[in-house]
């Protein structure tokens, strides 16, 4: 989209994408630029590149996952990469098996890059210990989820439209961003995440880098699932009632909430979370004039959001899905051929 | 076995003395005879710091006097370096039987003489747990022949240690069991922990708890709190602990059982036990290493090296029990030594064992941090390993004394030297200080008078 991304110096350099810790602001600024880049790819008749050409990408998946893989996969494929792939639920990576026996059998196949999925938090970080390929954290426990906070801050850049002053990441720049400082594209935004905070890597990811390009986030949930530290960290609050948390929110993202939350008695009922924290087209009116509506997935429809909001014009998820395959490839890209 | 070492339990071996009736005082003494050695240029600690280089003769197992002269068998010299009673430590995991990958007997009381402890109480939770009195007897047995730290069993408070029926206190107290306990498993049946007590009580058992209310501490793999929310790891809350503490301190109060509280990690826990000694619970605490020396923040490393229960809590909590080891309010440092495989430390934070691998890195790590930074006295660190627990046990305090069992250790307080675990007696050999330069690294450990390790010679 400008000439900017395609600047390799203007790049990051990373090995890994565990988090953000290593991250610059500026460094995921010119990523989610050369996303703009990628996402023209896609709107091509051939849908392909030759960019990856080459390399070697397995998908290391721990734990089931069946669409952050598939997004992992074409973009990966749409840069011409080779994909293998390895599902904890085959025979091989069976639980008793050490993580770094694990990895020493798949590093046999000479991988440039690991996308790993895992029950537990860190794990991603132990495996970059012990290979010397890189790796990207495609969702680690209840810790961190970085592309999906990636796909999730390159949607809202483009709907806010006041991402002009980035790298490159122009979006759909509805003013200019004279005087705006091209690190913090959300300065003066307010993201409120509603739900199961505590378990959701997403959430973390989405505090983390929210917070990082200079936005606000606003936390939302029974406090079985909201726990009070998380108001401790700087531009984060914690707020009990959802039309409080909503009200003058630019984006508002609900969670998935997984039915073992009432049985393990973190809940009382699921008719009790509906009517206090449900999102509907009438807590959004509180919102921000034009507030987006977003989700991870998968969605439990008429549960964390009523239907008719969901399927409404404020609704952003399935941008969300497609705004997926143009980040990871900006990732894998960085990755591999960004590292020099 | 003379019967100097029968009132002084930390000698007395009870199978033995059993199936040798015959040997009486007098016999003893003539033992006393036997191979007579001498470790020259020893300095002893005293209340004034360490005595002047002496020469300590030692014969047949017990102290035999000082600057004696005469000929010996074996000549050792202390280097003018700290010799005092080997240590005593009252919690680690030999893991043996059945899980001797991590861990066996010989190993096991290898790594103790090695971080200069001369008894150590061997934990039940083994495969089968030491529920029987066949399996005390065994470990005794086979610990004499083995000949390094001397082993005193503990034996479980419960059937499998299932936490549903009691074991049999009294043929295991006869079988050469000293302590009774479900230590790795919290005993979460308040009745069951009564009963237990009462039984305990007329027996004179002492009774030690791994005290977490296990359902407050539910899934937790590090401390709840700020970093557990930041890092999205299951948290245990210190609650649990501080809980459990009460319960078990105030049915030791209601039952006068002796109660030994293992690992108290945390301020809240170390709080409700001190209130409940002070109002006449016959309770002692237990402190260990990792909990005076590590935080949570150690888990940002996503190591499971770092794994361990109760879990490493906040800067705080170590505070705190620092404080209140300088108040005198902790009763022994306990190692809770619990080796585990690299293979097992090297699955993911959620599957990895709890557990750190630390006898012989043990002294050294206080003496440095505790001792060298002016927090602690040599010689309040010396009775949380040697009078101190003796005295939670009901044993005599060790002493370098004539007619004492010649239980010591040589220790160099000066050469800096950094941890490496490859050199570890211990099966494992991964720990949460590797690299850390100390000082204070036992040199040389003698039990019953024989040299059970040499850090120049290497195994005897």
């Amino acid at each position: 989209m400008t000439g900017a991304a395609t600047d390799p110096a203007a790049l990051p350099r990373h090995r890994h994408l565990l988090d953000f810790a290593a991250w610059s602001a500026a460094d995921v600024v010119a990523l989610l630029g050369r996303a703009d880049v990628m996402a023209q790819v896609l709107t091509r008749t051939i849908k392909k590149v030759p960019a990856l050409q080459g390399f070697t990408i397995a998908t290391l998946f721990f734990e089931d996952s069946t669409r952050t893989r598939l997004s992992f996969e074409r973009a990966a494929r749409a840069q011409s990469a080779d994909v293998i792939g390895f599902a904890a639920g085959s025979s091989s990576l069976k639980k008793g098996e050490s993580l770094r026996d694990t990895l020493r059998t798949v590093d046999q196949l000479q991988v440039d890059l690991y996308v790993v999925r895992h029950p537990a938090g860190g794990a991603p970080y132990q495996l970059a210990r012990w290979t010397d390929a890189a790796i990207v954290n495609a969702g680690d426990g209840r810790r961190a989820h970085p592309t999906q906070a990636l796909l999730d801050a390159y949607t809202m850049l483009k709907r806010f439209g006041a991402s002009g002053g980035g790298k490159g990441a122009e979006g759909t720049g509805r003013r200019g961003a004279e005087g705006a400082d091209p690190e913090r594209p959300f300065a003066g935004k307010r993201l409120t995440i509603v739900g199961d905070i505590d378990h959701s890597r997403v959430a973390r990811s989405n505090i983390e880098l929210f917070t990082k390009l200079g936005g606000e986030v606003t936390l939302c949930g029974p406090a079985t699932l909201v726990p009070a530290e998380f108001g401790e960290v700087p531009g984060v609050r914690v707020v009990a009632r959802l039309e409080e948390a909503v009200e003058g929110a630019h984006a508002v993202m609900g969670l998935r909430l997984q039915q073992e939350r009432m049985s393990a008695g973190l809940l009382p009922s699921l008719s009790e979370y509906v009517a206090r924290y449900q999102l509907t087209e009438k807590v959004m009116r509180l919102a921000c004039e034009g507030a987006i509506l977003m989700h991870p997935g998968p969605l439990i429809r008429d549960v964390e959001i009523d239907s008719a909001l969901a399927d409404g014009p404020r609704s952003v998820i399935e941008e969300q899905v497609a705004n997926g395959v143009p980040v990871r490839m900006a990732v894998l890209y960085t990755l591999l051929v960004g590292k020099g | 076995m003379s019967d100097h070492q029968a009132e002084d339990p930390t000698g007395s071996e009870p199978t033995s003395k059993r199936q040798s009736p015959s040997r009486s005082r007098t016999s003893a003494r003539r033992g006393a005879s036997g191979p007579r050695t001498v470790l020259r240029r020893a300095r002893l600690a005293s209340a004034d710091g360490l005595s002047e280089p002496t020469d300590v003769y030692v014969r047949g197992g017990l102290v035999e006097g000082f600057d004696l002269g005469g000929a010996v068998d074996l000549e050792l010299d202390a280097r003018e370096q700290l010799v005092t009673p080997a240590f005593i430590d009252l919690h680690a995991h030999l893991r043996d039987p059945g899980q001797e990958v991590k861990e066996d007997l010989a190993s096991g009381l290898a790594a103790a003489a090695a971080g200069g402890f001369g008894t150590v109480v061997s934990m039940a939770n083994t495969t089968p747990p030491v529920d029987d009195p066949g399996l005390v007897t065994d470990l005794v047995r086979r610990a004499e022949l083995i000949g390094q730290a001397r082993l005193r069993p503990a034996a479980t408070v419960s059937v499998g240690m299932r936490g549903e029926r009691l074991t049999d206190f009294a043929a295991l107290k006869a079988a050469g069991a000293v302590m009774l306990t479900d230590d790795g498993i919290p005993i979460a049946d308040a009745h069951l922990m009564r009963r237990a007590c009462e039984y305990a009580a007329e027996l004179g058992l002492v009774i030690q708890t791994h005290s977490e209310e296990p359902r407050l501490r539910a899934d937790g793999v590090m401390n709840e709190g700020r970093v557990s929310r930041e890092l999205g790891l299951p948290g245990n809350t210190a609650s649990a602990e501080a809980v459990m503490v009460f319960r078990d301190t105030e049915i030791a109060r209601l039952t006068g059982a002796r109660v030994h509280i293992a690992h108290v990690s945390c301020e809240r826990a170390m709080r409700v036990a001190e209130w409940q000694r002070a109002n006449g619970a016959p309770i002692t605490i237990e402190v260990t290493p990792q909990h005076l020396t590590l935080t949570d923040e150690s888990l940002r490393a996503f190591d499971p090296v770092f794994k361990v229960a109760p879990p490493l809590r906040t800067a705080a909590d170590v505070a705190h029990l620092k404080e209140a080891l300088r108040r005198g309010a902790v009763d022994n440092i306990g190692t809770d030594h619990a080796p585990h495989t690299l293979a097992e430390k090297e699955r993911d934070l959620l599957e990895a064992p709890f557990g750190i691998a630390n006898l012989e890195v043990t002294f050294a790590l206080l003496y440095t941090r505790l001792v060298l930074t002016g927090e602690l006295p040599l010689a309040a660190l010396l009775r949380l390993l040697q009078g101190g627990p003796a005295s939670v046990m009901g044993w005599q305090a060790p002493t370098l004394t004539p007619g004492a069992a010649a239980d010591l250790t040589v220790i160099d307080l000066e050469s800096e030297l950094p941890v490496q675990g490859r050199s570890f007696k211990s099966k494992a050999k991964h720990n949460p200080w590797e690299g850390e330069r100390l000082r204070g690294w036992p040199r040389l450990t003698l039990v019953r008078g024989n040299v059970c390790y040499d850090r120049e010679a290497g195994d005897r």
